[in-house]
């Protein structure tokens, strides 16, 4: 029958309200049921309810009678599996760090297993199931022990999430790159990478059966010791529970089955988050469920409900030649994001204020040098940036070229290449002041406008119009993604706002919009243009291909624009960005200041999204790096970001331009791959600092 | 980091002392055109202009690269050599051209250092980058595909190309060998009373232990052959507008009448490419599809570029008609 997945192997052993889990675990296993049953009468071919009821007794044609057994029923076991095994990992990851949001996918899990195998893909070997479940699983514990490594295990939610998502950016920027650069190889992989159920029959599911087995029991095993880290690292060694030892042994258990996940369906998005968050309300109904043994299986079956109700839903709202190509987890990472915004708003803010950057306030001389220094670096990359590519220049083709009086292919190639080393400067600097304002505003050092959603929500604004006027010109593509920036930071500021702007909140509702606008760009791509993954990549992952110089007008303006406020207004941002309280003591309308430089960050944001697509990492360490150079003051923090920002992309794109022509990467890619050691050093560094 | 800023501020300096002040190329004088211009409007609409018939031509996508061959004119750019070398072995490279970069994003200065007469475009590329591209020379836009009459695309994008490059000549012969092989490849098929068969081509690929398939409609360039060749389109999945494409699984296969015949075409340069006679084998759902069991799949040889131009499509038919009345 539909029904083949096994009760929860263990039940919790006599607990006080042992009947109330039993129920809960019951009716969990009926909804799975019935979920699992509805999935197999959905799909492409003309098997309905009635010939899957025949089919299982024996009666239908071997032709209907194979499509249940070969396609439905290894799906819909997938989907079980996938979801149970993500459910537990991230129930079992929530345990261990005492943290609700850890999950595969916020420990970058899914995306170490991802780049591990686009490797493998990229390199042409084609490799049995099970052994790329062993190179996903390597993949993925290693990046999971670096996250971990790197935040700390039980010390701060915003932490683990933002090193676990800073490298996930990191990791998947590479595997971008990888696609682009195979495309043959690497084909199927981008839609592969949204996590789909669809099996070709049972083998799949057979192979990863034992590796997730082997997790679940060695997961129940420590099940106990689980339990006892819940009270405390200090309270477990009393108990005599090895701390260290038992979170390594979970943890690499916990990979083991994300990875089995990830080999049989693609990264199916935020399971691991949904479901152990969905199970936490019963436990504090049930007593009997507080105990790991008894959590686990339940968060198993929430899981699979996730995962199965997703792809039901899917096959039921877009017909099935459609739904084919629409991956389940594009589904369960818009319910995830949502999700996570939620999470995030009922989360109590614990976190205090992050401890300040070192108050160091170099010289006046200092900050001439570093600034003199800066502009030397910008200039010569601009240079380098102009006499390099494919075709190399001297100095003197770019003097006749100014004076109009160079050859023809000297003009071309300057014609085209000035327009692109010009768009990647001003959205380096635009995106390093968007992110100087946003942290002042928001006094999150964390903060930047990638990280925060609102340059994903540009680049879906900018999608949008791009798939529907293919003609839109470049104000168009611009007033479409400030549009998009707009609405998406009216959410995220609007949503965290509220007892202004707390460090957690605003950070985790950011990452949740992040995740929600790149799954509903993945979405749009899949509907409107199925056989052009390598556009869509390369527009999200900014690139400056193609930009002419009407391109680069609007981001050189509102740089303009942002520069004039941001040293007009520096005293004001010197104390918006100071505390809560001398601000208005000074007599500053803060809400109508803060608004203010907000709209003119989203503006940077946006416009820079729109020249040169979405560029990560460059909002937060320019800034970051300014006040490390010169200091707090914004006088001189504003020009070394903006300038820090500008040399970074500008280098940035002419590493993708030159080191793999005629092919290239996008600046994008480049600067995730600069941007994400310097992001992850930032972490370890304040981390020490506390 | 202010050491690195400065080492990086002496580096440029010393890069820039090293750059200064020579050209690559000398001054533009201004010359004098040449007569016999060729003007032409391209599949945008657009007026193109030519001094005289091109020699010097780059082309963006592989059709174009085909026709090209076709003609006789060896292309002196090609966007992923390497590509089109494993996916059409039907029209071959005569010659050894330039990498332009991938079909997607090929590189404005690798093209430029060319310096060509004339760039063929397909309409695939992003306007920006057709923009720039009719600076370097003048750029022929070509509309790759079009699912509501492909093989009249197909034979107007040929005529254009031929006309910019002084063949026209050798694309009426290209015409007339085509439509004298789709009468031959139809002639043997009713011959061996094969006419009205129910035909269904697709290609496919695997990821990890997923088979996507891909029918080819009849609005696909394949298709559109298929029934110039007397063949019926058994595909109800509907395609894209452009290239007549549909998505489907091993599942919808089961949508296909008993008595279809299958083709396929895969390379072994790219085992991800062959589901038919890998990943499939052992599927059930497969297996047990009448036109399986009766063993009507036919795979066509290698290198048959499905969205090629004429000569793909001969060999096309040589290779489909060959299969079904062996």
């Amino acid at each position: 029958m539909a029904v083949t997945e096994a009760p929860p192997a263990t039940r919790p052993p006599a607990a006080a309200s042992r009947t109330g889990a039993a129920a809960v675990t019951a009716a969990l296993v009926l909804l799975v049921a019935a979920l699992a049953v509805v999935d197999i009468t959905q799909g492409t071919a003309a098997v309905g309810p009635r010939q899957v009821l025949k089919a299982l007794t024996g009666q239908a044609d071997p032709g209907d009678a194979s499509v249940v057994v070969a396609s439905r029923l290894p799906r819909m076991t997938a989907g079980v599996l996938v979801g149970v095994v993500l459910g537990i990992a991230g129930a079992v990851l929530q345990a261990v760090s005492r943290n609700v949001l850890a999950s595969p996918d916020t420990l970058a899990v899914n995306a170490g297993s991802y780049l591990a195998l686009g490797l493998v893909g990229a390199s042409g070997v084609s490799l049995p199931l099970l052994a790329s479940s062993g190179v996903a699983f390597a993949g993925g514990l290693a990046a999971a022990a670096v996250v971990l490594a790197l935040s700390g295990l039980g010390t701060g939610t915003v932490r683990l999430v933002l090193a676990g998502t800073a490298l996930a950016l990191g990791l998947n920027s590479v595997t971008e790159g990888l696609l682009l650069l195979f495309p043959q190889q690497t084909e199927g992989l981008y839609q592969w990478n949204q996590g789909s159920i669809g099996q070709n029959g049972f083998d799949g599911v057979l192979q990863m059966l034992p590796v997730a087995l082997t997790g679940l029991v060695g997961l129940l095993l420590v099940a106990r010791r689980v339990d006892a880290l819940a009270l405390g690292d200090d309270a477990a060694r009393g108990l005599g529970v090895p701390v260290r030892a038992t979170r390594v042994t979970v943890v690499v258990l916990a990979a083991l089955l994300s990875a089995a996940a990830v080999t049989l369906a693609g990264p199916i998005g935020f399971v691991g988050l949904c479901a152990p968050a969905l199970v936490r309300p019963l436990a504090r109904r049930f007593r009997g469920l507080v105990r790991a043994r008894a959590v686990l299986p339940v968060a198993g079956l929430a899981g699979a409900g996730l995962v199965l109700g997703s792809d039901v839903a899917l096959r039921a709202l877009v017909p099935a030649d459609t739904a084919v190509a629409v991956p389940t987890g594009i589904v369960t990472s818009l319910v995830g994001a949502v999700f996570l915004v939620v999470t995030a708003l009922r989360l109590r803010d614990t976190a205090g204020a992050e401890a300040p950057d070192r108050l160091r306030i170099p010289s006046r001389a200092a900050f001439v040098v570093t600034v003199a220094a800066l502009v030397a670096a910008v200039v010569g990359v601009t240079l380098a940036g102009v006499l390099l590519g494919d075709t190399k220049l001297l100095l003197g083709d770019v003097a006749n070229w100014a004076q109009g009086r160079a050859g023809q292919t000297v003009t071309f190639v300057l014609d085209t290449r000035v327009p692109r080393v010009l768009a990647a400067l001003c959205a380096g600097g635009a995106l390093a002041l968007a992110g100087t304002l946003v942290q002042a505003v928001t006094r999150n050092p964390l903060a930047e406008p990638g990280v925060l959603g609102v340059s994903g929500g540009a680049a879906l604004g900018a999608v949008v119009l791009v798939t529907t006027v293919p003609a839109a010109g470049s104000w168009g593509v611009a007033g479409a993604a400030f549009g998009g920036a707009a609405l998406a930071s009216a959410i995220v500021f609007g949503l965290s706002a509220r007892g202004g702007y707390r460090q957690n909140r605003l950070v985790l509702v950011g990452i949740g919009m992040a995740a929600g606008s790149t799954a509903l760009i993945s979405l749009l791509i899949v509907l409107t243009d199925p056989f052009n993954a390598v556009k869509a990549l390369t527009w999200l992952s900014g690139s400056t291909y193609g930009r002419t110089t009407a391109d680069v007008l609007p981001v050189a303006l509102v740089l303009a624009l942002g520069l004039a406020v941001a040293v007009a207004r520096r005293t004001e941002l010197d104390l918006v960005s100071l505390d809560e309280d001398t601000p208005r003591l000074l007599g500053l309308r803060l809400p109508r200041a803060r608004l203010g430089f907000l709209v003119v960050g989203v503006l940077l944001a946006a416009t820079a999204v729109a020249s040169a697509g979405t560029i990560g990492f460059v909002g937060l360490v320019a800034p970051h790096a300014a006040r490390a150079l010169v200091g707090r003051r914004h006088v001189r923090v504003v020009p070394v970001a903006v300038l820090l920002g500008a040399a970074l992309v500008g280098t940035a794109d002419l590493l993708g331009r030159t080191v793999i022509a005629p092919a290239q990467l996008g600046a994008g890619l480049m600067t995730a791959v600069i941007g994400t050691p310097y992001f992850l050093h930032l972490l370890v560094r304040s981390r020490r600092a506390t | 980091m202010r050491r690195l800023l400065l080492t990086a501020a002496t580096t440029t300096a010393a890069a820039l002392t090293l750059a200064a002040c020579g050209t690559t190329e000398p001054a533009a004088d201004s010359t004098g055109k040449t007569s016999g211009a060729i003007s032409l409007t391209d599949s945008t609409g657009a007026k193109v202009t030519l001094d005289g018939p091109a020699k010097k031509v780059v082309a963006t996508e592989w059709n174009e690269v085909e026709s090209l061959i076709t003609l006789g004119v060896d292309p002196v750019g090609v966007a992923d050599v390497k590509g089109y070398k494993t996916w059409d072995t039907a029209v071959p490279l005569k010659n050894e051209p330039k990498d332009i970069g991938t079909r997607g994003e090929p590189s404005m200065d690798t093209i430029a250092s060319l310096s060509p007469d004339l760039v063929v475009a397909s309409s695939d590329l992003p306007d920006a980058a057709v923009k720039q591209l009719r600076k370097i020379a003048p750029v022929l836009e070509i509309k790759s595909a079009d699912a509501s009459d492909q093989i009249g695309q197909m034979f107007t994008n040929l005529d254009l190309i031929a006309k910019a490059t002084g063949t026209t000549a050798k694309a009426k012969t290209a015409r007339k060998n085509f439509e004298a092989k789709v009468a031959e490849g139809k002639k043997a098929l009713a011959d061996a009373e094969l006419d009205g068969t129910g035909i269904a081509f697709a290609d496919g690929y695997v990821t990890s232990n997923q088979v996507s398939l891909r029918p080819y409609t009849d609005g696909s360039l394949i298709g559109s052959v298929n029934e110039q060749l007397g063949l019926k389109n058994a595909w109800k999945v509907k395609g894209d507008p452009a290239y007549g494409l549909g998505t489907t699984d091993v599942e919808g296969l089961t949508a296909l009448p008993k008595d279809v015949r299958f083709a396929y075409i895969g390379n072994d340069g790219d085992k991800s490419s062959n589901p038919f006679s890998g990943q499939l084998k052992k599927n059930a759902v497969w297996t047990s599809l009448p036109f399986v069991k009766a063993d009507k799949v036919h795979r066509l040889p290698d290198g048959i570029w499905m969205f090629g131009g004429p000569g793909s499509m001969e060999a096309y038919i040589d290779a489909l008609v060959g299969a079904l009345t062996k």
